[in-house]
Formats: C-alpha cells, sequence, structure tokens
C-alpha cells in the first residue's frame, strides 16, 4: 500500500468526512432517540421531536420555512424526486410532461430526466455558448410552460456558478417551477437561501461534512410532486419509509454549521485555490483554468491539461499520496468523457484534474501539491509524447 | 521461475478472471509492492453493460477491484478504448474484410496491453508489469526466453508471440508455473472473489459472441464481405450462394448447405471474387505456408532449419522446415501436410518450449486441388 501518513485529501466535491460535531449529535440521537417518529408512545415522541427539531434546525440555518423541509436519503434521491415527481403528476394530469435542464446537470437529473422521457415526457437541454448558458434557448423552453426547469447553482466538475437570477426570472415570467441541485453550493457561496429563487432545492449531507446517504429537498410547493416510493405516508406522503432520525439530525447540524462557516471559509478555500490555480499556471505551461473567466465557487479547481491522460494522472497522484478526481467518475472507477466540458469546450479532449478544497485542505500543504501536480502532469505527458 | 528476487513495484494486469487476481496474490506474497490494474477496452454502455460476461465490462472491473481491495493493493482503471478501436477493434474487422480470420487476443497483447500498461506504470514507478497468461519466462540466459506454460491444456505462449522481445526483460507471468486447478485452489485459500469464475472464451469485445453484428456495423453493407457471393466447388463449379465471406472460416464445416455425399468443409475465402470455395475434407490438408507480419523472440532461424510451428490456438505444433526467410515473411513445409491453415491466424515458432516468434499467416502453400 502507499503511504498514507503525508496524504493529501483534494477531493472535497466527491465526499467529506463526518466533521466531530456531527458525529457528536449523531450519536446522541442513536442512542437516545431510537424511537419511530410515527408511533404514539413516549420513545416515539421523543424521536418524533428530534426529527422535528431537526428540520428546524434545517429550516432556520436556510431562512426557509420548515413545513417546506423534505428529509431524503440524499442528493441523488431529492434530483429524482424532483424532475420525476414533477414530471409523473404532470403526465398524470395533464397527459403531457416537460422538463428542462442545462446540458452540465449531474447525472441524478440528467439520467432521471432520460427516465422521463421513456415515461412519455420530453426533456429540453439548454446548451452553453462559449461557456455561458444559453439564456435565449431558456426562454424559448419556458415559453412552453414545461412542468420544470432544472438547474444546478454550483457546477460539480468546474465550480462554475449558474446564473441562477436569470434562470428564476426567466420561470417567474412563465410561471414555470425551478428546481436547483445545491449540493455543491450550500456551505461555499454566500446566499441568502430563505430569500434565493427556487421552488425546489436539493442538498446533501455529505458533500458539508455530514453523513452520507442523508439530504434534504426543499420544496415551496409539494402539491405539484408525485412521490416516488409508496409506502408509510412519512414526510407527508413524499417520502416514505420510516425516517433516519440520527440521519436527519446529523444532516441539519451539517447544514447549520455549513451555512454560517460559508462568510469565512469561502474566503479561506478561494485564497487557498488561487495560490495553487497561479503556482500551477505559472509550472505547468499549455493548460487552462475550467471557467477560469467565469463566477466560480471557491473550493473546486478544475484543469484542463492537454497531452496527458486523465487515469493515469490520477494514478500517479495517488501514487505521490494526493487524492484528486478527474472529470466525474463513472462506476468502474475509469474517468468518462465529461459531459460538463464537452459542453462548455466543444470538441476539446483535454485531460481534466479536479482539486477541491475544504476543511482538511490546509495552507502548508500547498507546496506538496503543487510539486506533486507538477511532477505527476510532467510524467504523464512524457508519455503521451515520447 | 517467473518471479524475480528484490522487491519490485509492478503493474499488475487485473482483468477480474481467476488467473490474473492470483498473478497480483502471488506478487503480493513474493513481497513486490503491487498496484493493480484493468484496462477498459471498450465502451460498455448499452448491451453490453446488461451482458455478465466475465473478465469483461464492468463486472470485471468490480471483481479486480474486489481482488485488489482484499489483497490490499491500489487499484486503477485504465480507458483505453480509443487506442484499443483503432490497433485491435479496426484491424479485426479489416482482416474479417480481407477474407481472414484474425486473433485479436495476439494483436491486443502486441501492440496494446503490454506496450500501454508498462508506458502507464513507468509514470507510477512501476519497475514492470505482470500478467495471468500460462507462459514462464527463463530469465537464467543473458536474454529472457519466453516458453509455453506448465500447464500444457492452459498454455497461452500462442497469444503472446508477438511481444517486443525488448521488452520480455520487464514482464512477470506467476501462473505459468501453476496448473488451472492450483491456481484456483490459491484462489480459494486466499478467499478471491473470482476463485469459481468460469472460463472467458468470448472475444472481449464481442459480448453477444456474433462477430458478424459488429462488422455490420463497422463496414459500408456494400463491403463485399458483406455481399452475397458463391460457393463453388474446387472446380469453379457453382453449388451456392453465400450472404458475405466474413461468415467463414477455412476449415469450417457448417453453413454450406447439405445434402452433399461427404460433408463439405470451407477450403478458401477469395475476396477478389467473393467465392468461398469448399470440398472434402481431405482436400484441406496443405503442404506449407506463409507467414508475415513477423516478430522474433529468438535469433530468426537460417533456411533449412527444422522447428516446430502452432498454426492454431490449442493445436499441436507441426515439425516443418524454414525453406525461405525474408524480413517480413517466412515460408515453411510441414513434415506431414497440415490441415485448416487458415489466413490471418497466428502461426507461433517453437524450439521445444521457447517462442521463436510468430507471425500471421498470409497464404498456404501447396493445396491439393
Amino acid at each position: 500500500m502507499y503511504p498514507t501518513t503525508e496524504a493529501i485529501y483534494l477531493d472535497h466535491a466527491a465526499t467529506t468526512p463526518v466533521r466531530p460535531e456531527v458525529a457528536r449529535v449523531m450519536a446522541g440521537a442513536l442512542a437516545e432517540d431510537f424511537g419511530n417518529p410515527s408511533s404514539g408512545h413516549a420513545w416515539g415522541r421523543r424521536a418524533r421531536r428530534r426529527l422535528e427539531e431537526a428540520r428546524a434546525t434545517l429550516a432556520e440555518a436556510l431562512g426557509v420555512s420548515a413545513a417546506h423541509v423534505f428529509f431524503t436519503r440524499g442528493g441523488t434521491e431529492s434530483d429524482n424526486l424532483a424532475v420525476l415527481g414533477r414530471v409523473r403528476h404532470d403526465l398524470a394530469h395533464t397527459k403531457s410532461g416537460h422538463v428542462v435542464t442545462s446540458a452540465i446537470e449531474h447525472p441524478a437529473i440528467l439520467e432521471a430526466a432520460e427516465r422521463a422521457v421513456v415515461e412519455g415526457a420530453v426533456h429540453t437541454v439548454i446548451g452553453f455558448d462559449a461557456g455561458v448558458l444559453d439564456l435565449d434557448a431558456l426562454e424559448t423552453a419556458v415559453h412552453g410552460r414545461p412542468s420544470l426547469v432544472s438547474c444546478m447553482w454550483v457546477n460539480n466538475e468546474t465550480g462554475l456558478v449558474l446564473p441562477m437570477a436569470e434562470v428564476a426570472a426567466a420561470c417567474g415570467r412563465h410561471g414555470v417551477p425551478l428546481h436547483s441541485d445545491a449540493v455543491q453550493a450550500v456551505g461555499k457561496l454566500e446566499v441568502d437561501w430563505g430569500n434565493a429563487p427556487f421552488d425546489l432545492l436539493t442538498l446533501t449531507g455529505h458533500k458539508i461534512y455530514g453523513p452520507k446517504g442523508t439530504g434534504a429537498l426543499i420544496a415551496r410547493d409539494p402539491r405539484g410532486l408525485r412521490p416516488l416510493l409508496y409506502g408509510g405516508g412519512q414526510e407527508r406522503g413524499l417520502r416514505p419509509g420510516t425516517e433516519d432520525v440520527a440521519g436527519a439530525a446529523g444532516l441539519a447540524e451539517a447544514v447549520r454549521l455549513a451555512v454560517a462557516e460559508a462568510p469565512a471559509e469561502s474566503v479561506r478555500l478561494r485564497a487557498l485555490r488561487g495560490r495553487v490555480e497561479a503556482a500551477l499556471l505559472g509550472r505547468i505551461r499549455n493548460v487552462r483554468v475550467n471557467a477560469g473567466d467565469r463566477p466560480r465557487a471557491p473550493h473546486i479547481l478544475s484543469l484542463a491539461i492537454p497531452g496527458a491522460d486523465s487515469d493515469t494522472l490520477l494514478a500517479a497522484l495517488d501514487a505521490m499520496g494526493i487524492a484528486a478526481s478527474g472529470g466525474s467518475a463513472c462506476a468502474s472507477g475509469s474517468s468518462m468523457p465529461s459531459r460538463t466540458l464537452a459542453a462548455l469546450y466543444p470538441g476539446d479532449g483535454a485531460a481534466a484534474l479536479r482539486l477541491s478544497f475544504g476543511r482538511l485542505t490546509r495552507s502548508r500543504d500547498v507546496g506538496a501539491v503543487v510539486r506533486a501536480v507538477v511532477e505527476a502532469v510532467a510524467r504523464t505527458r512524457a508519455l503521451v509524447s515520447p | 521461475m517467473s518471479i524475480r528476487a528484490g522487491r519490485l513495484r509492478i503493474l499488475a494486469a487485473m482483468s477480474g478472471g481467476v488467473d490474473s487476481s492470483v498473478a497480483a496474490a502471488m506478487l503480493v506474497e513474493a513481497g513486490h509492492e503491487v498496484v493493480g490494474a484493468t484496462m477498459k477496452t471498450f465502451c460498455y454502455s448499452g448491451e453490453a453493460a446488461e451482458s455478465r460476461k466475465t473478465c469483461c465490462g464492468l463486472e470485471g472491473i468490480r471483481d479486480a477491484r474486489l481482488v485488489a481491495d482484499r489483497l490490499g493493493i491500489p487499484h486503477y482503471v485504465f480507458d483505453v478504448e480509443e487506442e484499443f478501436t483503432r490497433d485491435v477493434i479496426d484491424d479485426f474487422v479489416a482482416e474479417y474484410g480481407r477474407g481472414r480470420t484474425p486473433n485479436p487476443c495476439v494483436r491486443c497483447n502486441s501492440n496494446t496491453k503490454f506496450r500501454d500498461l508498462l508506458r502507464r506504470g513507468r509514470a507510477l514507478g512501476c519497475d514492470g508489469v505482470a500478467s495471468g497468461h500460462y507462459v514462464r519466462l527463463d530469465r537464467a540466459a543473458g536474454r529472457p526466453r519466453l516458453l509455453r506454460g506448465a500447464d500444457r491444456s492452459k498454455d497461452q505462449s500462442y497469444f503472446l508471440w508477438g511481444l517486443p522481445a525488448g521488452l520480455l526483460g520487464l514482464l512477470h507471468f506467476p501462473v505459468g508455473d501453476l496448473t488451472k486447478p492450483e491456481v484456483r485452489e490459491r484462489a480459494r485459500k486466499q478467499g478471491l472473489a473470482t476463485a469459481d469464475k468460469p472460463e472467458s472464451q468470448e472475444i472481449c469485445f464481442v459480448p453477444t459472441g456474433d462477430y458478424r453484428d459488429l462488422l455490420a456495423r463497422k463496414l459500408l453493407p456494400t463491403h463485399p464481405a458483406l455481399s452475397p457471393g458463391a460457393i463453388v466447388d474446387p472446380r469453379g463449379r457453382v453449388l451456392g450462394r453465400h450472404n458475405g465471406y466474413s461468415g467463414f472460416t477455412v476449415g469450417q464445416r457448417k453453413g454450406i448447405g447439405g445434402g452433399r455425399p461427404e460433408r463439405y468443409h470451407v477450403l478458401e475465402i477469395r475476396p477478389e471474387t467473393r467465392e468461398v470455395v469448399v470440398g472434402p475434407r481431405h482436400l484441406l490438408a496443405v503442404g506449407g505456408v506463409v507467414v508475415a507480419g513477423l516478430n522474433w523472440l529468438a535469433t530468426p532461424p537460417e533456411p533449412g532449419r527444422t522447428l516446430h510451428v502452432q498454426i492454431r490456438y490449442r493445436a499441436p505444433a507441426l515439425a516443418c522446415t524454414v525453406e525461405a526467410l525474408r524480413e517480413d515473411a517466412v515460408e515453411l513445409s510441414f513434415r506431414e501436410p497440415a490441415r485448416a491453415v487458415t489466413p490471418g491466424q497466428s502461426s507461433v515458432f517453437f524450439d521445444g518450449d521457447r517462442v521463436l516468434g510468430g507471425g500471421r499467416i498470409r497464404r498456404v502453400v501447396g493445396a491439393r486441388y
């Protein structure tokens, strides 16, 4: 095995460790609040109280109504619930469904939209023009009164911040519900979520030092959604199944801390990323920062490295104790051709390297990270050009 | 021994099958630092992802990863789809287009797999590459010698004649000294997930088992290999029609139309006229063969020398004499007439157990019709 003592984790956009405060809250809930929140007895009441406290904590942290918080089991589930829940509702009521997404959504949105097509709906993909979302195409699409527009807040591969105000304005003009996958935005951007322009919002715990398998969908009008699962009616029927009280408590605490710390943490991460970015641009020739000329979230640095091979580059970095990622990872572990980069940079086949910063990143890591990336890129490029 | 003494960092090719799993395990046991790697050779989306072929697709990758985790070694997936398509699949299609019968695994081993893994391994600081092939390397002599596997029923030297000679010293074949049952036994003892996995026989990029689907996708519908032609006997009499010579292989018996007094075999494919020549079995025997696209792992033999040649996987090696040797081709005459000598297939030259080199069968010499 490779040494891990000096290993540096730069894959916070993939997942994060549970922070101690969250673990403590969860340990307490697991030990004491084990009752079934649907039970009428004292144990049930206690668990129910804990669950509703979590809902209130999360709602307060975001400035939304607790009645609009629906706990799910993760980001993928929230995304699927938004897309398929909206489309199935419309298919049932109007015999037609239409989902509009950007071209760079997470697979949990794009694959759900493809599923919606199988079920009889239409999927319109809004592309990019020179790296900018095609708002004219969006305007045309919302004119047809689709069931839903889904546009992520922050792109997971590049950190690109989507123009949510403009997207929301277009949706608002035609009364079209807007969903946003905000899993890479919460805790990274200073957003007044309570006044932010969305109807549906996806959250997940594990990107913000909370537990995996936890998430929420903020739904300002849940009446327009069909559930994905059927059962005991929990979460007002939108997500049945005995509630994960400890998970909800952990998620709520993680959201609370992430939102509270976002102002300071975003400044820290932006500075760290800036140092790494400047050093790498200075020491590696012919390299591009993906979405570098666009508004970006502070924790992601995505580099396009022509002449290198993404798989080998990542393996070489792993061998040097640096955990990073390529584009998005598919189940095989091999890098897939990135739909995001294809949309932002059509025809560009450069290898992608994503470094994502977070609480595990220390200022003193910058030097080692830069040295390792420079070395790994040099070794990998040497293979391609003999 | 296939494993050198001293601690090395070795990149172990892991297909997700039992042989390469045990190969990696043996290197770990020998004290080497092992890095596992699986090559993703073609797109596993769509129908291929649905198939559950062994050593292929996501299942292979998942199994390789399970084994690597069990062994406590890193494991990476390398996407080589582009190179593999260009060097192996396109060649496979082109060879069938020419009326030949290719060995894509030979092509992959010669051009893609080992070269690519050695290249990538260098970036990871690896000294060599290992695989689960049943062959042995004799490093006692100055120049490493490639030998048949100890388990003759599993010997895979036929598929490795195209290895670049200069790279042999960097390769490791840990299971080459073992029999298949011994390999499975080791896998079971170590609790490897692949211990009882069935053998894979199909070509990895033809998960359906029918290569003609692939040809139909890759070749123009008007390509002669997919166009109707005549089935003729050796004297040129038309016996019937076929729907494309790419569906035929020399020696094959089926698909010629029954009702003949004796069973007919494919004797020859003539792409220029799209004719498939058929005849009785005894006409399959030929006196010699011209082998081209040569690769030597030993000093090339002088004309007049006797050696053994294997013209099909799992076939016995046949005694033959070198009639003529050029830079790019060698002509051999068989001591006894050989049957079903198939253009496109590999011919591998042996001196006892030692692989001297090989090439692709270009044409037969001394047919009896």
